[in-house]
């Protein structure tokens, strides 16, 4: 298991890009970015997704809904480098002509399967887009990737309660599970946070992976049986991965460096001055 | 009103395999019927309203087109930011019907009523707001809402009303429907309140008054051009099971404002409160102010 020296630095120019772009912006949620990053990127880069580059819209492909929005500069980086949008689109990221913002919307690109940011509704969208597919006896699959913050809002759960109900064999929920909120821990802010055993409860298929190691993740979501329930993934992650002074902090679900942590920033994903003008 | 309502359903359900009816376990006697002709078209999501609305707008990004049926006040109440950012904002085809409108459910109580809910959803864009009055009016919004490509919310009332119009019945979009045509007393209505302005408007005939009822269907996008020629300094009475402020009269306000036409706007519906009493229809209209005769001397004390 592990990560191509190929990978490993695609995966690098990802994170310099998110954090010069989200930088320059002037607002970036850049420790959400990083912690769902490989897995947006084995998603789109390693053909998980059957889509159709020359239509976005092909009635069979394969849905990925980012319900946690707010991590929508590491899905718009993977299409931009899977070549699906353009480099000008990305770098217009919070500038006067903002062809993007900081969460995924559906007006923007045709990509975009819905618009996210208002936490709670990726889920109960996807329960929606698994049933027509399954109505029109597609073979797509819909991915929806949740964080564990996310899990406190009510219709998660109305939604995790009805999708095993309608028998959605072809939906999965990637839980990008960095253990951290916007104020705090998840276990400091809601107490309990066994998930296998919720959504084991719930009827879903139910498996554990690192979400860093693509290898393993991708193994995990190949593997997903097809025995009639949904499946839930819960992926390990850590928050603001690939920046020591962000890494499992909660200070920095929003917020960018000052003076003396952007040097760190800069050391640590190879940024020049330059880069940042 | 339910009848008529599952009536075109079943009539569009059968010519479209893409119509959903999507119910959160509030439906009507009459959804078996449904279920019966058309099994594969029937959706049930349980007591989990923003679930539903989501997942219907997740169904009309593949080409569906639900019909989301549930009590009013859940709906536009429970599921609001869900209509707004998943059905309204992505613009998807998805009819939201309320059923229960204004004071309908009213041996309930205000959890269940339905009186703000135009001041709720009419601030939201994209969507098109139909309220019929009949059950004919209800087969013509259904039909309209399945030819609008677009979010569109139907409020419907539930107290077996009366019907007012002739067949063949279309809604003519860009205007109002006249009942009755006047000079004195021009009375502005919409929904299920029309069979008690239509007693009142009778009650102001046999006083010798001449009274035009005009009836709006279509509250967004809103049209009035009967109102073009009104005379400087005329009221319009503007009857709804509706709190006074965001509704009917604001909406008529705003276009006399916007369009700087002269006329004076006399509100009747709830004033700005949770309605009072339980009972009958007719008993929690008059513990409100809003049955035939409290509308009638309404009228009366301001000519």
């Amino acid at each position: 298991m592990g990560n191509s020296a190929k990978e490993q630095q695609e995966l690098k120019e990802l994170r310099k890009l998110i954090f010069i772009t989200g930088y320059k912006g002037g607002m970036a949620h850049l420790a959400s970015c990083y912690s769902s990053l490989e897995m947006i990127y084995t998603l789109y880069r390693k053909g998980i997704l059957r889509l159709d580059r020359k239509d976005p819209k092909w009635n069979d492909r394969d849905r990925f809904i980012l319900s946690k929005g707010h991590a929508g500069l590491a899905l718009y980086g993977v299409l931009l480098q899977e070549g699906l949008i353009t480099e000008e689109m990305y770098k217009s990221y919070l500038t006067d002509d903002s062809a993007i913002g900081g969460e995924p919307c559906m007006r923007d690109c045709e990509w975009i399967e819905a618009t996210t940011g208002s936490l709670g509704h990726g889920l109960p969208m996807s329960v929606g887009i698994a049933m027509a597919l399954k109505m029109n006896h597609s073979e797509a699959k819909v991915y929806c990737m949740l964080g564990d913050g996310e899990l406190e809002e009510g219709t998660v759960w109305e939604a995790a309660m009805s999708a095993p109900s309608f028998g959605l064999e072809n939906l999965v929920a990637i839980l990008d599970c960095n253990d951290i909120q916007k104020m705090d821990l998840v276990k400091n802010t809601i107490g309990m946070d066994n998930w296998a055993e919720k959504w084991t409860a719930f009827g879903w298929n139910v498996f554990e992976t690192d979400g860093h190691d693509i290898e393993a993740f991708e193994k995990t979501i190949r593997e997903i049986p097809q025995n009639g329930k949904p499946t839930f993934v819960i992926a390990h992650t850590t928050k603001g991965k690939g920046v020591s002074i962000m890494e499992n902090n909660p200070n920095w679900h929003f917020r960018l460096p000052g003076r003396k942590e952007l040097k760190v920033f800069k050391a640590e994903l190879e940024i020049d001055d330059s880069e940042l003008e | 009103m339910q009848s008529a309502y599952i009536g075109k359903l079943m009539e569009l359900a059968e010519k479209d395999p893409n119509i959903l009816h999507i119910l959160a376990d509030s439906g009507t006697g009459y959804d078996e019927m449904f279920r019966r002709n058309f099994p594969d078209q029937i959706y049930n999501f349980g007591i989990a309203e923003e679930n539903m609305v989501a997942a219907a707008a997740g169904m009309a990004t593949v080409g569906k087109i639900p019909f989301v049926f549930t009590a009013g006040a859940f709906l536009a109440y429970r599921s609001f930011e869900f209509i707004r950012d998943d059905i309204c904002f992505q613009n998807q085809n998805v009819k939201i019907v309320g059923m229960g409108s204004g004071l309908s459910w009213s041996s309930l109580g205000p959890t269940h009523h339905t009186t703000e809910d135009l001041a709720v959803l009419r601030a939201i864009p994209n969507l098109m707001i139909l309220s019929p009055a009949t059950p004919k009016q209800v087969a013509a919004c259904v039909e309209l809402a399945y030819k609008h490509q677009g979010p569109v919310y139907i409020r419907i009332g539930m107290n077996r009303e009366k019907e007012f119009f002739e067949d063949p019945y279309e809604i003519t979009e860009g205007r109002n429907d006249i009942l009755t045509v006047g000079d004195d007393i021009l009375i502005y209505t919409t929904g299920s309140i029309l069979e008690e302005v239509s007693e009142a408007a009778e009650m102001l005939k046999k006083d010798g008054k001449d009274v035009q009822v005009m009836n709006a269907c279509i509250i967004k996008p809103f049209a009035c051009p009967e109102l073009e020629q009104i005379r400087p300094g005329q009221t319009v009475y503007v009857v709804e099971e509706h709190n006074i402020h965001g509704g009917l009269a604001s909406i008529l306000a705003e276009h006399v404002a916007f369009n700087g036409l002269g006329c004076k706007i006399v509100p009747i519906g709830i004033e700005d409160r949770f309605a009072a009493g339980y009972g009958s229809i007719k008993q929690v209209r008059k513990a409100n102010g809003l049955d035939a005769v409290s509308i009638y001397e309404r009228i009366k004390s301001y000519e």
